[in-house]
């Protein structure tokens, strides 16, 4: 279709109703006119790859009984290396014995969800000169982890609890003691596959096996090399 | 202003206009709205005559909500959790080109092996955002089978990108100056594992959807957009690839270390529906190899991340870095003004450019060619509208 | 429904339970009994074996267990049970519950998830319970400007219909709600109203979505009638009678017919998928497109009496299939002949009765996951190509086989004295 005079043409003028939309053009009608025998054989093969689906072992778990395992135990930083430990960013964990009240946390969230305030606790600690603790509040916190990257005492990491529903909107936000408590997690599946074999039936699990792989195109494509 | 009987003589003179057309007994206007389940958050209108539509007209905004102008409140560092939101998908890519644009105007040299682990996450989650793509492609087809199997297949590399950087989707893990942790231990043999068998399941894919003669009937000879047209409407990304012009950022301008790793373009000539939803499938194929090559050439140890001021600020200039997503050609043109808040952020985005063949391409086809059309376009509305 | 629920209290949890009883026994007193008193006084009463069924009578059969036998008996042989229960309606709406859940959970299975899981202890086995009661606890939305008579009675209409073909339907020998010389063409006949059912709902309501789907429902539904009446026609043929126990007893006395029309039967499953509108021919409710087609306006009720009736409609034409080319309730008698050996009292069970219900439900519910099973694989097709497909391929194909089956009988090989007929 040509782009410059197909167009959009205006049908409100009445003259031009049934005569100035383009017709379509031949391409609109069934193209596909290959032999029979050939459908029938690409219809038995997509039958074929559906029905063995319903003998291999399903790729969903079942949630309450089985919950997915993390590696490791959360999103720590390093502030002397200044780079990140990778883990999993659930809910935070804050170390009453570390924090010295600095604001540094709410002052990273301002720009980002807001969620962090400074509050007072009744706690005397040595290195908390004010006694305030940082307030997180769930409802608000998009989870991204920044404020664990501006706290330079170790004193704040995140854990791998993401189970945090409440029916109101004030139990969602959690106090400095609150958040002093590492939650349990337990949780121990990891994907099911039925088996993990590769496009040639290689075993992926080996690094030579994983290695392998196939480029293949389909007829009437054409590949670039630029 | 307008009072408010100005209001109801406005109204019903568009009231008039609806029902003059429809005296006419032969158009009918249709709004496939945001309210639809083949639109997505996005709203055009059409008319239709019989089985045929005569006119249409997109109507993007639904979800703009202000991105580029919430950029300016927010220092540089911060924005990376508001910027990765319009595509929340295709997370890594999005903030790709933003990391590339501030590291120019401040000045900062990103560590070798970072520019590796970026180059990693941004395959990895160009295999999620086309995986979900196809998903709601078979959906839109009414193959229900095609959504639950990539939906299911996401898993694969939503699960080694939770590993990596910590979260599912929502990633937020290129900065401007690298990416914010190394990657954990055992992450390379997972990462290989799990592409090795995504390559079997890309052949289930061709047997039960891409062969399957109900699908190619449907798709081939759909929405034909020629070679030249494509280059005027100044469409991009699998949508250009599609129409016959072997155009990829990665080989065009290569950035990061893309100009050490051995590809080929995948593009084809048709130019039809089939082939718009065909390329974005060899595209996925080529992306397990380069994710292949990229584990093997990393260098084994070293910084992936640049040491920062903890307001990174850079003198008065403006800088414009593109990078291929998911969707197309990402482009983003940061200017800054000597303070830690950028001045301007714009974003360029594939979705907004490749959605403006969708009303040459419609006019003329059947009602049924709809979302086959309009889904192949590879169209994004949160990102259109941002 | 969906409001925050109040504390709990016992005193209102007992009220409200006492206040059901009173309610419960006013009813009876002031409107039960007196109908029971007036059917009892009006009302015929039927014989029994070799007594009158008196009301004394009826209540001392129920006390004793043992001489409860002869009314069961005389009640399973009454129109109404056949009607209602057995083979019609109660059976039908059994098969369309299980067809629902075992749909949802081999689609599931073919697409590696799981499928319906927390309703209920095992594997989601409440699931359509927990969906019935959610349908009837909605809101019917009736769009303004809908045409409100046609508009209630259409759904209704649409059950209605799918219930009559399964009264024409035999499951075993001599149980068959209506039992007609032209019972096969009963059946064409009342499949011919869903079309109109279609197109009136569609129109009535009002809005420009279902009226294309309404048009879409046309269009393939009349399409795909003929195929469907042609192949069937093939059968008719070699069984030389309309009748559909007739049909089922000459399959019994030769072979089954889908080992002489295969073409034939392919023919029918592919138009009766597309009357039931299962995808790939669910053009007329396609998601993507025209929302939710002729099925846009409904809500509630009517839409869980639409599901319904397509469901029973189902279970209708899998097992129309069944008695036309898979020998109906033909099969190995395997249950004892007497249950407690040496009983002289009143027979209810029949061993031939009991393995014709068997094999008959067996072969219905393999007919059934077959049906389901291109939901799993194909996309939609299109309205050119299914047109294109009903009106000249199908129809061909169909054609080709009555040649054969006209050759079949002519040749003197089936048909009456034939020589594959016992």
């Amino acid at each position: 279709m040509e782009a410059s005079d197909s167009g959009i043409t205006n049908p409100d003028s009445k003259d031009t109703l049934t005569s100035s939309y383009p017709k379509p053009s031949a391409a609109a009608s069934p193209a596909y006119s290959s032999s029979s025998l050939s459908t029938a054989a690409a219809f038995i093969r997509a039958i074929e790859s559906g029905s063995k689906h319903l003998l291999i072992k399903r790729f969903t778990f079942r949630y309450p009984e089985q919950k997915l395992k993390f590696v490791g135990d959360g999103y720590q930083f390093d502030p002397k290396r200044g780079v990140g430990i990778a883990g999993y960013r659930g809910r935070h964990i804050l170390y009453h014995d570390k924090c010295t009240g600095c604001q540094l946390c709410s002052i990273a969230c301002e720009g980002i969800a807001e969620a962090i305030g400074m509050v007072k606790v009744d706690e005397k600690w040595d290195q908390n000169k004010k006694s305030i603790m940082p307030q997180i509040d769930y409802g608000k916190c998009v989870f991204c982890g920044l404020c664990v990257d501006a706290c330079p005492f170790y004193a704040l990491s995140m854990t791998n609890d993401y189970e945090l529903s409440a029916f109101t909107k004030e139990h969602l936000i959690y106090t400095p003691a609150q958040l002093a408590i590492k939650p349990k997690y337990e949780g121990d599946v990891v994907l099911q596959v039925e088996d993990w074999k590769g496009s040639e039936g290689q075993d992926v699990t080996t690094t030579e096996g994983a290695k392998k792989g196939i480029r293949r195109g389909i007829k009437g494509a054409s590949h670039g090399h630029v | 202003m307008t009072t408010i009987e100005d209001k109801i003589e406005e109204s019903k003179k568009l009231g008039m206009q609806i029902v003059k057309e429809s005296e006419d007994d032969r158009l009918m206007t249709l709004s496939v709205g945001p309210q639809h389940p083949g639109s997505g958050h996005f709203r055009f209108v059409i008319k239709v005559d019989g089985d045929y539509i005569v006119y249409c007209d997109p109507d993007p905004g639904y979800v703009h909500r202000g991105d580029e102008k919430m950029c300016e409140y927010r220092n540089v560092i911060q924005n990376i959790p508001h910027l990765e939101r319009p595509v929340i998908h295709d997370s890594n890519n999005i903030t790709y080109s933003y990391s590339l644009a501030v590291e120019e105007l401040v000045g900062i040299e990103v560590p070798r092996r970072g520019q590796f682990i970026r180059a990693i996450a941004s395959e990895l989650n160009r295999q999620v955002y086309t995986l979900y793509w196809l998903a709601i492609y078979g959906i839109f087809l009414g193959h229900s089978t095609m959504f639950m199997w990539p939906a299911g297949d996401r898993e694969l590399f939503i699960d080694l990108l939770e590993a990596l950087t910590g979260a599912r989707v929502t990633h937020a893990f290129n900065i401007p100056g690298g990416v914010r942790n190394d990657i954990p231990e055992g992450f390379k043999d997972r990462c290989l594992r799990n592409v090795g068998y995504f390559e079997k399941r890309l052949k289930e894919y061709e047997d039960i959807f891409y062969n399957n003669p109900l699908f190619r009937q449907r798709t081939e000879g759909v929405g034909i957009l020629q070679k030249e047209d494509a280059i005027k409407l100044g469409v991009t990304g699998s949508v250009l690839r599609a129409s016959g012009v072997p155009y990829d950022i990665r080989k065009v301008e290569p950035y990061d270390v893309y100009n050490e790793i051995d590809f080929n373009v995948q593009y084809m000539r048709t130019g039809d529906s089939f082939a718009r939803s065909y390329v974005p499938f060899l595209d996925m194929k080529e992306s397990c190899h380069i994710i292949r090559q990229l584990l093997d050439k990393m260098p084994k140890s070293g910084e992936v991340r640049a040491k920062l001021q903890p307001n990174p600020k850079g003198p008065p200039n403006e800088a414009y870095r593109r990078v291929e997503s998911g969707r197309g050609a990402l482009g983003y043109y940061v200017v800054s003004d000597g303070t830690p808040k950028p001045y301007r952020v714009k974003i360029s985005v594939g979705s907004f450019r490749n959605i403006l063949a969708l009303p040459f391409l419609l006019v003329g086809s059947r009602m049924a060619d709809m979302p086959s059309i309009y889904w192949s376009l590879n169209y994004w509305p949160v990102e259109a509208d941002r | 429904m969906s409001t925050y629920p109040e504390k709990f209290r016992f005193g209102e949890f007992v009220g409200s339970i006492v206040w059901l009883v009173f309610i419960i026994l006013i009813l009876v007193t002031l409107i039960g009994l007196p109908l029971i008193f007036v059917v009892l006084f009006y009302a015929p009463l039927p014989p029994v074996g070799d007594q009158v069924l008196t009301p004394y009578l009826f209540l001392s059969m129920t006390v004793d267990p043992t001489r409860t036998l002869p009314i069961i008996k005389y009640f399973i042989h009454t129109d109404l049970f056949r009607i209602a229960a057995f083979p019609g309606f109660s059976y039908a709406a059994l098969f369309a519950a299980v067809t629902i859940f075992v749909e949802r959970k081999f689609l599931a299975k073919m697409q590696l998830r799981v499928g319906p899981l927390y309703a209920g202890k095992i594997e989601g086995i409440f699931q359509l319970l927990a969906d019935g009661l959610k349908l009837v606890s909605k809101e019917i939305i009736v769009p303004s400007g809908a045409d409100k008579p046609i508009f209630w009675a259409a759904p209704i209409a649409f059950v209605a219909t799918a219930a009559a073909v399964t009264t024409l339907i035999p499951v075993a020998p001599g149980w068959v709600a209506a039992n007609i010389n032209v019972g096969l063409l009963a059946v064409f006949a009342i499949l011919g109203f869903f079309p109109l059912i279609a197109l009136l709902f569609s129109w009535a309501s009002n809005s420009k979505y279902p009226f294309i789907g309404g048009l879409r429902a046309l269009h393939q539904m009349i399409a795909f009638e003929i195929p469907f009446i042609l192949s069937a026609l093939s059968v008719v043929i070699l069984a030389g009678s309309l009748n559909l126990t007739e049909i089922v007893n000459s399959q019994i006395s030769s072979n089954w017919y889908i080992l002489f029309l295969p073409i034939s039967a392919f023919v029918f499953y592919i138009s009766s998928l597309a009357e039931l509108e299962r995808i790939p021919f669910d053009l007329p409710e396609a998601e993507s497109e025209i929302v939710a087609g002729w099925l846009t306006e409904t809500s509630g009720m009517i839409y869980g009496l639409i599901q319904l009736g397509s469901y029973i409609k189902t279970y209708a034409l899998a097992a129309l299939f069944v008695v036309l080319f898979l020998g109906g309730w033909a099969g190995p008698v395997i249950f004892p002949a007497e249950l407690t050996p040496g009983y002289t009292g009143v027979r209810i069970y029949n061993a031939i009765t009991a393995s014709a219900i068997f094999w008959f439900t067996i072969k219905t519910f393999g007919m059934i996951m077959l049906m389901l099973l291109p939901r799993g694989i194909n996309p939609r097709i299109r309205i050119d190509i299914l047109l294109h497909t009903g009106w000249y391929k199908l129809i061909v194909l169909a054609f080709i086989n009555m040649f054969v089956a006209l050759a079949l009988v002519y040749g003197g090989i089936l048909g009456p004295g034939g020589l594959l007929v016992r």
